[in-house]
């Protein structure tokens, strides 16, 4: 049997840097081949550059469909993107077009494969298909109402619409929670058995890949550190490289060093309410957030956990008044907090946000000395030009980052540093509440790692109180006193966190914990 | 996209310095060279049937055309940015609103329009490029609009209003500098449209009046003269498909890398 895509002797260079060098692998009808490896590792590159989908230059061969695409022109390589293979990318949030529906993006993947315009029925079967549920209502939404994870649905029905041969995955669960990883994983592996695609996935993530592939390739620095059967180098990887990386995943069961004290409440929130207009001409409104009561002591770390379209970043933004909100009562140190449009800066100083999306999270235009001092600008105007500056200086040696880098753009960051950026930036202003929203979910295992040991660092140097969005029970385990379970924008369980894992109550509660181990 | 840049650059110099350098000015009459060929004494390019020198009408006439053009253009870029912004930004039925008013201007013929400017306001050069500029800005408003409900749910603009910034440092601080360069591909997309409007309503005799010139009177005078004087249309008109060529290309080469 031949090989739908066959790797050998594969070198890739970006402007005279070698990233990838020797690299071979083949995947035949069905199979899944993966590539795991840390960041920088060459993985990505060597799944995209030899279909001129990135900056880097390959050399040696790849057959698809027994046609060599090294060296092809990029009229061709479009062609062959378009017709025999289909590509899902990391980041659901960016590669949807904001103000296009759902269902005109997915008719579009349709026709660019040359298909007739596809019909609604088809639309709605294709939706159905990636386990979406109530396709009919999705095709009229927007992305931006979509959960990370539904939207990664769209993107996996727009890949497989034309039928491809071959499905190129590169993190295609990296940015989404744990239980949605699994699903989408799962729902990848139905389809490659019922299409019978062949599927190169690239993940840094060894544990999820080990059910899901048939081989492995471990990469490490543009090389083959390991490769064989997926269970085999699992069980027993060969090489330190490998056993570090399947190390890297936080594990329930891991020691956890004692939590710093709690003080007096903080934030106090009660029958928070959010709900969005629903889509199209329709009158009426969707429930986001159902009644939510929640509250945060001084030093106190709480973790929201749930599903993607739980309700949990709305919630939280919510009472932050970094969202809409239909009622409920905010109340910071027993007073009600100013609506959002009404936040005075001295009560904005009190909350600072970090987001899930380093590199979006930035303003791509704006130096990293000024995004990290633009909330001194506001927020503490009576500081000078030079305190300004001493402090930024200070809140980027505090997040551990070179002082070299003030002068940076966004964009020549690397994502464990512009989530640095993003810390210290929500740190320079000394507030007394962090509200992390899937901090570390978009990071590699190894750079989340070591978000994780700063965020717990600055956890107990500056007695902060934490609102740590995650789908993570492990990590939430280690920073946070307590964890509230998020279903449906009702709270379904709250408690604390030992007792909560050991012990779940709740069936979303259990689905989650059965989810992270 | 370079070359296209430096030929546009070369022609504008050309324009602005170039009258000052020759003996003849745009509206003066040699009444010993009347239809002088190209390359008589003291013409280079030759003189019209009233005997004004042709090179010295050319020059002028692209610094009119391309001074009208830039200018309805910014007119343009100004109330798109504007409109597309505040519409982009505030979005809901104030941007429903405030797009199916640039749906129907769409629907407008706007040479009629202009047209019917420049008879109620009577005939000036200031009007023919407010009046372009006024018609021409509603595909800059649709860009920015599209840009900005982009932008606006990304995740550094929500950590700005935890910043403490008010909307309108947001809108002026944040959206609009990652809006530019979009804005600045359309402008210069804009540019050669405005181009083509004025010398097409200078051709009709309804833009520029004489003894101020641009490309569309001296394409017109050419064409009235082209069958003894071919040199009379093609220079002007060579340079207005030049100049349109050039803006087009470095326009749609700047658009693509934004998007």
């Amino acid at each position: 049997m031949t090989a739908v895509y066959e790797v050998e002797k594969l070198v890739i260079t970006i402007r005279g840097v070698t990233v990838a060098r020797d690299v071979g692998f083949r995947i035949q009808q069905g199979e899944c081949v993966a590539l795991a490896g840390a960041s920088g590792s060459g993985k990505s590159q060597c799944c995209l550059a030899p279909f001129g989908l990135s900056p880097g230059v390959a050399s040696g061969s790849a057959w698809l469909l027994g046609k060599d695409l090294v060296g092809l022109e990029e009229r061709r390589l479009r062609a062959i993107r378009g017709r025999d293979v289909g590509f899902v990318f990391q980041q659901p949030l960016t590669a949807l077009t904001p103000h296009l529906t759902i269902g005109r993006q997915l008719s579009e993947a349709w026709q660019q494969a040359g298909a007739p315009r596809p019909t609604r029925a088809e639309l709605a079967e294709a939706l159905a298909r990636v386990g979406l549920d109530r396709p009919g209502e999705r095709l009229e939404q927007f992305p931006h109402r979509l959960s990370g994870g539904q939207r990664q649905r769209v993107m996996i029905a727009a890949a497989i619409a034309h039928r491809p041969k071959l499905l190129i995955a590169d993190e295609p669960t990296t940015a989404l929670d744990a239980a949605i990883r699994a699903d989408i994983l799962g729902l990848l592996s139905r389809l490659r058995a019922e299409e019978g695609l062949a599927m190169l996935l690239v993940s840094h993530d060894l544990a999820a890949l080990a059910d899901h592939a048939d081989q492995v390739v471990v990469l490490n620095d543009g090389r083959v550190e390991e490769s064989g059967d997926a269970r085999t180098v699992m069980a027993t990887p060969s090489r330190p490289y490998s056993r570090a990386l399947i190390a890297a995943s936080p594990r329930l069961d891991s020691p956890r060093a004692p939590l710093p004290p709690v003080g007096a409440p903080l934030i106090e929130a009660r029958g928070i309410h959010v709900s969005f207009p629903r889509p199209g001409w329709r009158r009426g409104r969707v429930e986001a957030v159902a009644g939510a009561d929640i509250h945060v002591a001084e030093g106190e770390a709480l973790a929201l956990v749930g599903g993607s379209g739980s309700g949990k970043s709305t919630l939280a933004r919510a009472i932050a008044r970094l969202g809409p909100i239909d009622r409920g009562d905010v109340r910071w140190r027993g007073r009600p907090l100013p609506a959002r449009q009404a936040m005075p800066p001295a009560a904005r100083r009190g909350i600072q946000p970090v987001f899930q999306d380093p590199v979006a999270s930035l303003d791509p235009r704006w130096r990293v000395r000024d995004i990290i001092a633009e909330p001194l600008r506001h927020l503490r105007p009576e500081l000078d030009g030079a305190r300004r500056a001493a402090r930024v200086a200070a809140a980027l040696e505090e997040v551990g980052l070179d002082p070299a880098l003030a002068d940076r753009r966004p964009a020549t960051l690397s994502g464990g540093q512009a989530q640095r950026v993003a810390i210290a930036r929500a740190l320079v202003s000394d507030p007394e509440m962090l509200l992390l929203d899937e901090a570390t979910s978009a990071l590699d295992v190894l750079v989340a790692g070591r978000v994780l040991d700063l965020l717990e660092s600055l956890q107990r140097s500056r007695r902060l109180a934490l609102l740590f969005i995650t789908h993570d029970l492990a990590v939430a385990r280690r920073l946070c006193h307590r964890i509230a379970v998020l279903d449906q924008g009702k709270i379904v369980e709250e408690g604390p966190a030992e007792r909560l894992i050991t012990a779940p109550a709740h069936a979303a509660t259990r689905k989650l914990v059965a989810a992270s181990h | 996209m370079k070359l296209p840049l430096a030929i546009i650059g070369a022609i504008l110099l050309a324009a602005l310095i170039g009258p000052a350098l020759l003996p003849w000015s745009h509206d003066a009459i040699d009444w010993g060279a009347i239809r002088a060929a190209p390359l008589s004494p003291g013409h280079l390019l030759g003189t019209d049937s009233v005997g004004r020198d042709l090179l010295a009408r050319t020059l002028v006439g692209t610094r009119v055309t391309l001074a009208v053009a830039v200018a309805a253009a910014l007119v343009a870029l100004l109330i798109g940015v504007a409109w597309g912004a505040t519409a982009g930004w505030v979005g809901g039925r104030v941007d429903e609103a405030m797009m199916r008013v640039v749906d129907a201007l769409y629907a407008l013929p706007f040479m009629f329009v202009v047209i019917l400017l420049m008879v109620l306001f009577g005939r000036s050069i200031l009007l023919v490029f407010i009046g372009i500029g006024v018609v021409e800005w509603l595909t800059m408003a649709r860009v920015v609009r599209g840009q900005l409900m982009a932008l606006k749910e990304r995740p550094f603009v929500l950590a700005a209003e935890a910043a403490g910034a008010r909307p309108f440092a947001i809108v002026a601080r944040h959206l609009l500098p990652n809006v530019a360069g979009v804005a600045i591909a359309y402008l210069l997309l804009t540019v050669p449209q405005v181009v083509m409007i004025e010398s097409f309503l200078s051709f009709l005799g309804l833009g520029v009046q004489e003894p101020l010139t641009s490309l569309g009177i001296l394409v017109k005078e050419g064409a009235d003269d082209m069958d003894v004087a071919a040199h009379a249309l093609l220079l002007p008109g060579g340079v207005l498909v030049t100049i349109l060529i050039c803006l087009t290309i470095a326009g749609e080469r700047l658009r693509d890398r934004f998007s």
